[in-house]
């Protein structure tokens, strides 16, 4: 059984006179343990496909099956209950609130699922410990770099131990040096705990590092291929 | 969700704006606080106005035509009404009784007036004095001259007590006894004989040439005799007079504060009108400026009720904040003119408990409902949407 399942996905967004076929029947199958990226032009429905697979979206057509269970015929809450128990996400732009600390925002995911605060700190802070944060756990993102800022999105998405992690062009704001950092922790958080991500990035350079590249033209899957990741390299430790 | 650890976090929010938030809890702040002091000033008047009815209501009022339960402006009834109306079957007694104010120049005062009473002291007369317990001395009795029966406000700004001589329109008045607090309008009152007050009436008057007069009757009734009832007998059967029974009593005095608690409500109308729109105004703008926030929420597991709670919260916080600060200013504004004008022995306004909480109960209510609409908008923004936007 696969983690999450795309069947015959259709997305249409569709003004006046305009229909766009963001996804336009698209199947696809993520397993547990992969590290894939999405790559593709600018328009070409990664994102898209990404808010479908995370139930943040609904398909104008087709169907969405996470660890077996059709999503398609379910309201709001069951949805977001379903996200809730095994999909984390990470933004392009961090999305981190302001008002809260780093480790406040990565406790986050567990205050809505009712966890006592003890359990919930502690296991927030194991969770930036994992990305290397630990010793910022009482910053503001706005005290924090971008990389930083993008790893404390990583310990958020992570904290709840969801069975995928989706990300939106992860580097897509980071320079080469810390693009080179972020991706090289996924790879590594998906070697050491077998947490599985998909990733949309328009950036080759981060998608050589998956094991498996899928391109999208038009809403449709024009390559779908499996590859050796590029060994971990950038030999850039964090500073702290 | 621990609810315990969202105020912090909202706080917070609603500080990343000051200005803005600030406003709006002046806003409160402002109605608030006119409400506040409104409430102040009601309170007191019920308060005047449930002793007036006491006084007012254990017996028939006869007054001049056209008169009501305070007099007829510069109408009197003559003196022979008394034995008139005392021919009318189920009247055990009339008492004549004539006021007049304390001061020449009263009635620019604030706070109860202060009035001096001339009660005839024959018959029923010392009943009616006995409305209410005395703190010290005795009534007046039949045959007292040049004694002096004093509300409590009265006793405190003559400093005088049982058997002091106290000195009312340049005559000399001895104490023979002091009413308890009422917290009304007989505190203010000094009670003498019909002839002190008709001669100190007479003095003040020196042109008017009726010989024997009264501002108004109370008639007292048989027992057993129905006053209401009694009140219309009276009425047909005696001429030139209005006979006010304790009922017409009670309406008379529950429309002044009818009239009065309508103003209240009236503004209180204005500063929930004004108050809310404000608030509404600024959650709208902090939702749209969070729209992001709310949409990552979303995508990481808060569900509508989440959202919806908490700007629930935010919303009603202002209301409480500025209900707090609105009522704090307003009672501190009480008791700064309740000292400014306590020399005249009487407080303008009550503090009660309903003063001080229900300006708070009403502004926490208001911030709540102002903020279901922009609540509900934060809490059905589709997360997809709302992380698209910038």
């Amino acid at each position: 059984m696969s983690l999450v399942e795309g069947r015959d996905l259709h997305k249409i967004y569709s003004s006046d006179s305009l229909q766009v076929r963001a996804v336009d029947g698209l199947d696809l199958q993520i397993d547990e343990g992969e590290f894939l990226s999405i790559v593709g032009p600018s328009g070409s429905g990664k994102t898209t496909l990404l808010h479908l697979l995370g139930l943040l979206d609904q398909p104008t057509a087709g169907q969405v099956i996470v660890r077996g269970r059709d999503t398609s015929r379910l309201n709001g809450s069951d949805l977001t209950r379903i996200r809730r128990e095994n999909i984390g996400f990470i933004f392009q732009e961090f999305n981190l609130l302001p008002v809260l600390n780093a480790l406040e925002n990565v406790e986050l995911p567990l205050r809505y699922r009712a966890m006592k605060t003890a359990e919930r700190q502690k296991r927030a802070m194991e969770a930036l410990d994992t990305v290397g944060l630990s010793q910022r756990a009482g910053n503001r993102p706005s005290q924090l770099s971008g990389g930083e800022q993008q790893r404390v999105a990583i310990a958020r998405a992570l904290v709840a131990k969801p069975a995928l992690v989706l990300a939106d062009e992860p580097t897509g704001e980071l320079d080469s040096e810390n693009t080179c950092r972020i991706i090289e922790l996924m790879r590594r958080l998906n070697e050491e705990l077998h947490q599985t991500f998909a990733i949309v990035t328009h950036d080759l350079f981060v998608a050589d590092y998956t094991n498996r590249k899928i391109t999208l033209r038009d809403g449709k899957i024009v390559s779908d291929e499996w590859q050796e990741g590029r060994p971990l390299n950038c030999d850039l430790p964090f500073e702290d | 969700m621990e609810r315990g650890e969202m105020p912090r976090f909202i706080l917070r929010n609603m500080w990343r704006r000051k200005g803005r938030t600030l406003l709006t809890i002046i806003g409160i702040v402002v109605g608030i606080f006119a409400f506040t002091v409104l409430s102040g000033l009601s309170a007191r008047l019920n308060q005047q106005l449930g002793g007036a009815k006491k006084f007012y209501t254990n017996h028939i009022t006869v007054v001049p035509t056209g008169g009501n339960l305070f007099g007829a402006a510069g109408k009197y009834l003559s003196l022979s009404k008394v034995a008139e109306i005392e021919a009318v079957p189920g009247v055990r007694g009339a008492v004549a009784s004539i006021g007049l104010p304390l001061d020449l120049q009263s009635g620019a005062g604030s706070g109860t007036p202060e009035i001096i009473v001339g009660t005839e002291l024959s018959g029923g007369g010392p009943e009616l004095l006995a409305f209410t317990a005395l703190q010290s001395g005795r009534l007046l009795q039949d045959g007292d001259r040049g004694k002096v029966l004093l509300g409590l406000n009265l006793a405190n700004k003559f400093n005088a007590g049982v058997s002091d001589t106290v000195q009312m329109r340049g005559v000399d008045f001895q104490v023979v006894g002091i009413y308890k607090a009422t917290l009304t309008a007989p505190d203010s009152f000094a009670f003498v004989s019909y002839q002190d007050g008709l001669d100190l009436f007479r003095a003040a008057n020196p042109y008017f040439q009726v010989a024997d007069i009264a501002g108004s009757i109370d008639v007292l009734a048989q027992p057993g005799v129905d006053s209401e009832q009694l009140s219309v007998t009276i009425q047909n059967q005696v001429s030139d007079i209005k006979a006010i029974s304790p009922n017409d009593a009670v309406k008379q005095i529950s429309q002044f504060s009818l009239i009065f608690n309508a103003i209240l409500i009236g503004i209180s109308l204005v500063a929930l009108l004004v108050g809310g729109l404000s608030i509404i105004n600024t959650m709208i703008m902090s939702v749209s400026e969070r729209t992001r926030e709310i949409g990552l929420k979303k995508a990481i597991g808060a569900d509508t009720r989440s959202v919806l709670g908490e700007y629930l919260l935010e919303s009603a916080l202002i209301g409480v904040l500025g209900g707090l600060i609105g009522m704090g200013l307003g009672v501190a504004l009480i008791a700064v003119l309740n000292t400014a004008v306590k020399t005249n022995g009487a407080n303008v306004f009550t503090i009660s408990r309903s003063v001080i909480l229900t300006p708070v109960i009403f502004a926490t209510f208001l911030g709540t409902l102002a903020g279901i609409f922009p609540a509900l908008r934060a809490a059905r923004l589709k997360p997809v949407e709302a992380l698209r936007e910038d």
